[in-house]
């Protein structure tokens, strides 16, 4: 999405005043070292992000509009079902990108996380009549407290011992999942009867009870997730990143509270992780603590790395390859071990060759394509020159 | 609450365990402290080289020669690994040289869930030859797998802390861990010195993977991740101190172990290497004792 740069010619009058907003924003962008986009010249910078800018709304917009009412027809259940799951853990590894590749933190605990909001949700769904995106938004909250609470003493941590810690917990949190349970529809506070022989199926919001309905409403909510995330990406915040990821001895010399910020991005993954694990316990109806295993945050992690963790498009990649993959794979007959090796072997390609993951390389590499069959035909435009 | 009787049993599994622990960490930070690799791979890979050992006894090959097949198979693949993916990496951060490791346990898992499927509830166990004899202390039953778990972890740690301060591969160890750019400078054949501390760690992974085997599960993914149990005692030593990590593996093994006949507490059981190692990072964290090592290596 995104390759195919069109409509670079005429621009819409009246555009002009907004230019100015959007190349700040966009050398505010955490993407690249503030250093490169200096050395450019307004002039250029002007020209060149206006269409670029048009571009990205136009095809967020296109994707949008082709998941909310194009694949609920075109696909099969079993593939919408599949697309579920795929909005769903694009949030997780939304929320695992903005720790990743915004602020340089690897947490290997991401799946556990997942883990509480789900369990949270079903809780809140079991015991109270709460509107579903109240519960969704509880979820969160809540799983933004504990994971704070967590996360504030391990933030003190530096880089490996930061994601050996988070390891570590997960590993627990696995262990007590395992033994308390995902509630069923039990009594008491963690709300699980292992001799109920009836077990309710965990509710659904009113408007989205049928599979196709509730696909629409992972869309919308994971939507609303990356809005949550790029403004936040786009503003103070996102800025304080990038200066924290690409040195942090300097971003707390420029004044950066890095303690802050950095809490703060855990509890922003944290909250949109709960949302997420909320979506999962209305899809799934019934949770079991055995599909939480450990191994699924080291694959998270693998595949956030693989999809690309700088990017926004990155999560939705990951989010395809985590669930939609899959479903192929097992309608097609083949092993879905084959999919465990090729996470593997992604991960050492990704990070010897192609640090920034599948969402940068591809349309980089099909961009590069381009040149070579339109060689020297193509008109020639300075500001395209450069490295891209 | 269970009398002593009841819990010498599983004081004896503890240690058999521990010593496996402690192997395991020995192993991995000796690995991290040469080359900056901390090597998440390490079970994957004892995992794998005991499928085989497995594979091989079955099809009526001489159980020992296994082992040995076992143990090679671990080392050379670990090499194999270190040998095309150290140079890439030997610059980046050690999160992503981790990291790294993690793609390489991935691929390991799934070609062992391929080769050796678990469908149709098929459950595979290792019976080291050590298993049959057994003699009685105090009226409990020890068997000797469990005592050599328990001596090779103390015996590696031993040999390993001496070999590192006595002979000149050691010394260069120590020389690279310390700074890769001056030692390099000084003459000695960096790469070299790092291969031999892969080989060694593939060595150590190969006999954890087969005593881990016989001990808890031959299991593909139980195996591959009981990396995080082991590494909780490295992580305890701040992946730095051998002797430190024998004395958290030996305490893990006992504490994960003891807790099981209790009954409140059995399903707590495992635990307790990642509240050991969680309650260790804090303390450490609040002496605020030089824990960012991040870069060093």
């Amino acid at each position: 999405m995104g390759i195919g740069e069109g409509g670079h010619g005429g621009q819409a009058p009246g555009a002009g005043q907004v230019a100015g907003v959007e190349e700040a924003r966009d050398a505010g962008q955490a993407l690249r070292p503030s250093s490169e986009g200096a050395a450019r010249g307004p002039v250029f910078a002007i020209s060149r992000v206006r269409p670029e800018t048009w571009v990205r709304v136009a095809a967020v917009t296109a994707v949008l509009a082709f998941a909310l009412f194009a694949v609920p027809v075109i696909l099969s259940l079993y593939y919408v079902d599949a697309m579920t799951q795929v909005a769903i853990y694009s949030i997780v590894a939304l929320g695992l990108g903005v720790l990743v590749g915004r602020v340089g933190l690897y947490s290997l605990g991401q799946a556990a996380v997942l883990a509480l909001g789900a369990w949270t949700a079903a809780r809140l769904l079991f015991a109270t009549s709460l509107p579903f995106p109240v519960v969704l938004l509880a979820a969160g909250a809540i799983t933004m407290v504990l994971g704070t609470v967590i996360g504030l003493p391990a933030l003190r941590l530096s880089g490996l011992y930061l994601a050996l810690i988070t390891l570590m917990l997960a590993g627990a949190i696995t262990v007590v999942l395992s033994t308390v349970n995902f509630p069923n529809g039990g009594h008491g506070f963690l709300g699980y009867n292992g001799n109920l022989i009836h077990i309710p199926p965990i509710r659904r919001p009113s408007l989205a009870g049928s599979d196709a309905a509730y696909y629409r409403y992972a869309v919308v909510v994971a939507a609303l997730m990356f809005l949550l995330v790029l403004w936040h990406v786009r503003t103070r915040p996102g800025r304080a990143w990038a200066a924290i990821r690409q040195s942090e001895p300097a971003a707390l010399a420029a004044g950066i509270n890095t303690t802050r910020y950095k809490l703060w991005a855990w509890a922003l993954a944290s909250f949109v992780t709960g949302v997420a694990g909320g979506l999962l316990a209305g899809s799934a109806h019934f949770l079991y603590s055995i599909d939480f295993p450990i191994q699924n945050s080291i694959t998270l992690l693998a595949v956030v790395l693989v999809a690309g963790a700088f990017s926004l498009w990155g999560a939705i990649v990951a989010g395809l390859l985590l669930q939609l993959l899959p479903a192929l794979f097992q309608n097609w007959g083949v092993s879905s071990d084959w999919i465990t090796i090729l996470f593997g072997v992604g991960v050492l390609q990704v990070l010897t060759t192609a640090p920034r993951g599948l969402a940068d390389q591809v349309p980089k590499d099909l961009r590069r394509l381009g040149r070579l069959l339109s060689g020297a035909t193509r008109r020639a435009a300075p500001s395209r020159t450069g490295t891209t | 609450m269970p009398s002593w009787q009841d819990f010498q049993p599983f004081l004896v599994v503890g240690l058999a365990l521990g010593g496996v622990y402690a192997l395991s960490g020995v192993g991995m930070i000796v690995l991290y402290r040469a080359t900056g690799v901390l090597n998440l791979a390490f079970g994957a890979i004892g995992a794998m080289g005991a499928l085989i050992a497995w594979q091989l006894i079955n099809g009526g090959i001489n159980e020992w020669l296994a082992y040995v097949v076992c143990v090679a198979f671990s080392a050379v693949l670990t090499l194999v690994y270190g040998v095309v993916f150290g140079p890439p990496l030997a610059a980046r951060d050690p999160l992503v040289k981790a990291a790294a490791t993690l793609g390489l346990a991935l691929i390991l898992l799934g070609a062992m869930d391929l080769l050796w499927t678990s469908n149709g509830g098929a459950v595979r166990s290792l019976t080291l030859a050590t298993d049959s004899s057994t003699f009685t202390v105090s009226q409990i039953q020890i068997n000797w797998t469990q005592v050599i778990a328990l001596a090779l972890g103390v015996v590696i740690t031993v040999v390993t802390g001496a070999w590192l301060r006595y002979t000149k591969l050691g010394t260069a160890m120590r020389a690279v861990a310390n700074d890769r750019q001056i030692t390099a400078t000084l003459g000695v054949p960096v790469r070299r010195v790092e291969a031999a501390a892969w080989l060694g760690c593939g060595v150590l992974s190969g006999l954890a993977g087969l005593l881990l085997a016989d001990l808890v599960a031959l299991d593909a993914t139980t195996l591959t991740w009981l990396v995080i149990s082991s590494l909780a005692a490295a992580v305890i030593a701040r992946l730095r101190s051998i002797a430190v990590t024998l004395v958290a593996g030996i305490v893990i093994g006992v504490v994960e172990s003891m807790l099981v006949p209790i009954n409140s507490l059995t399903n707590y059981a495992d635990m307790t290497p990642f509240v050991l190692a969680g309650v260790a990072l804090l303390v450490v964290m609040f002496r605020r004792r030089e824990i960012t090592v991040s870069r060093g290596a």
